[in-house]
């Protein structure tokens, strides 16, 4: 695996070397940070969809905002500064499993216990930051928090590849199944779906990328890249399958673009953020296009 | 479209029914109690009755939803077959862009409804439109539907894969006036086929006239028998009176 990204590294920095390509793709750990883009961009968009369906928007960002507990945490047991991926992981994914477990034990209404889980979440998180202050330089999180692009490695690449196929193999084949649960319970259930562990899989799923997108996005703006390009796709488009691509799209080319033009132009910006800024100007084309193209309102006007 | 649909009368085979004391309780509340009533195979059977009076808690429990008591047994003359489910509504948000097609396909097929319909399923789906007047709509969106439309929708989905016991939770509350001459073509299809079907209905007259058997029911069985014995004034006064008699009387 990683002997291939190496191989098509060293094409792209031989032609950016020539002068067929910018010049910035000379550099190697440019061209592995658009390699993970191009590997986690797809995916977000592709899941995203899912997320705007099934009104998982709030659950998903508040995943992603857990992360910066999970990360203190991670690094309180020693885990490197650079890449907690174990507590990350797993305090996400208890975030995760443990609101949906009581979604649907007490029936609050998720934007509320999200409310709940979020805050107190959040004050634990500020708490061992401050005890973690003490002792290490605070700075170093923001790598983990807002996404650091250029010091993706070989390691990265390979755990990347790995999500993004898991991911990839989980959610077709359930695609449909994922949506049905969503509009009907019961006849989701008649036809054979297996609802609540399919909602399990799904905070699972989003657990998963959020972990995996640390690099690229950083933790806090994960869940941005789950709803922005879906939101801005569903704007644009009449059928599924405008919607799915289109996200796809959306969110491959805002990846893409947040991770190059910080470089290209010597700007001091997190990869995250600039990511969530273009999707952000994405979006508001999107919207802008809808309400002055009728065409894109379809028949509701 | 009616050669089409004479061909489409294949014989089925349904299963019968049997509910023998059937109760359930959630929390505290009794919500069905004694149940005991029959589906004969290749019937239409209604079941009507008020609001809160336990027909939808009456179809979980058949569908395997609800911890229930007392037994309850599908008897299937072959294999077990389909069983197809027609509920009431489906939550959606209605900007959503899904086309009618992009739906049946997220229902019928495991192939991602974003790729298109399958080329096993797209026959069938296309046929289900066209029994229920929606082929000319199918590349509308769900939620640019009137209410009427979206139910036949729902119809349609009931029926891929064909199904030899078919549940329907009140379709014709949203169906406007071609959709019920649609619902009730399809009825009597079903019917001539001898596909068992429980259906919950609030529209008596359509009972009345389309269904083989009736069973009223407000937390326990009031009456079970043919819709011209069952729905009389004095039985449906008790039926709909807003406190079920004491006495417990399941069954006729």
């Amino acid at each position: 695996m990683s002997a291939f990204f190496e191989q098509m590294r060293l094409l792209i920095q031989g032609w950016a070397g020539a002068g067929y390509l910018p010049e910035a793709l000379a550099y190697g750990f440019v061209v592995n940070a658009l390699f993970a883009g191009l590997l986690i961009g797809p995916v977000l968009g592709g899941l995203g969809t899912l997320v705007v369906v099934k009104r998982f928007a709030f659950f998903s960002e508040a995943v992603g905002h857990a992360a910066l507990t999970g990360v203190a945490i991670g690094i309180l047991l020693g885990e490197p500064y650079t890449g907690p991926y174990g507590s990350l992981f797993g305090y996400c994914l208890l975030f995760g499993l443990l609101l949906n477990y009581l979604r649907n034990r007490t029936g609050l209404s998720p934007d509320t216990l999200i409310g709940v889980f979020l805050s107190v979440s959040l004050a634990v998180g500020a708490s061992l930051l401050l005890v973690l202050a003490g002792r290490i330089n605070i700075h170093i999180l923001e790598n983990v928090l807002f996404g650091s692009v250029l010091t993706v490695n070989a390691q990265d690449l390979a755990v990347l590849t790995l999500v993004s196929l898991l991911v990839v193999a989980l959610t077709i084949p359930m695609y449909n199944r994922f949506m049905l649960a969503s509009f009907n319970p019961q006849l989701a259930s008649v036809r054979g779906v297996l609802v609540k562990p399919l909602d399990y899989l799904f905070v699972m799923l989003v657990a998963l990328v959020t972990v995996a997108a640390v690099k690229v996005i950083g933790a806090i703006l994960v869940g941005a890249l789950l709803v922005i390009p879906a939101a801005a796709a569903r704007l644009l488009s009449q059928s599924l399958k405008g919607f799915f691509w289109l996200s796809v799209l959306i969110a491959t080319f805002c990846t893409l673009i947040g991770i190059f033009l910080p470089i290209a132009l010597e700007l001091p910006v997190p990869s995250g953020a600039s990511i969530i800024i273009m999707a952000g100007i994405v979006f508001a084309v999107a919207a802008i296009a809808r309400s002055l193209l009728p065409s894109l309102k379809g028949s509701l006007g | 479209m009616s050669a089409i649909e004479t061909l489409r009368v294949a014989t089925v085979a349904g299963p019968s029914i049997d509910f023998a004391d059937v109760n359930l309780e959630l929390g505290r509340t009794r919500i069905l109690e004694r149940i005991s009533f029959q589906v004969r195979a290749g019937s239409v059977h209604a079941l009507v009755g008020p609001n809160g009076g336990g027909k939808s808690s009456l179809i979980k429990t058949l569908l395997g939803q609800m911890p229930h008591c007392g037994e309850l047994s599908l008897d299937w003359p072959d294999a077990p077959g389909v069983i197809g489910y027609v509920p009431q509504a489906l939550e959606f948000d209605r900007s959503l862009p899904m086309t009618v097609d992009d739906f049946m396909a997220a229902m019928c097929q495991m192939r991602p409804a974003f790729l298109g319909l399958s080329r096993r399923h797209a026959p069938a789906i296309e046929e289900a439109l066209a029994r229920v007047g929606m082929l000319d709509k199918r590349k509308r969106r769900m939620g640019a539907l009137s209410g009427g439309e979206r139910q036949r929708v729902l119809l349609a989905q009931g029926l891929v894969p064909a199904a030899q016991l078919l549940i329907l939770d009140e379709p014709m509350a949203a169906l406007d006036e071609p959709g019920m001459q649609v619902f009730e073509k399809l009825l009597v299809d079903w019917r001539q086929s001898g596909m068992t079907v429980l259906w919950v209905e609030h529209d008596l007259q359509a009972v009345g006239r389309l269904a083989d058997r009736v069973t009223g029911l407000n937390r326990r069985v009031l009456f079970d028998d043919t819709p011209q014995v069952a729905l009389k004034p004095d039985r449906l006064l008790q039926l709909f009176a807003s406190h079920p008699p004491a006495g417990g009387e399941g069954g006729v």
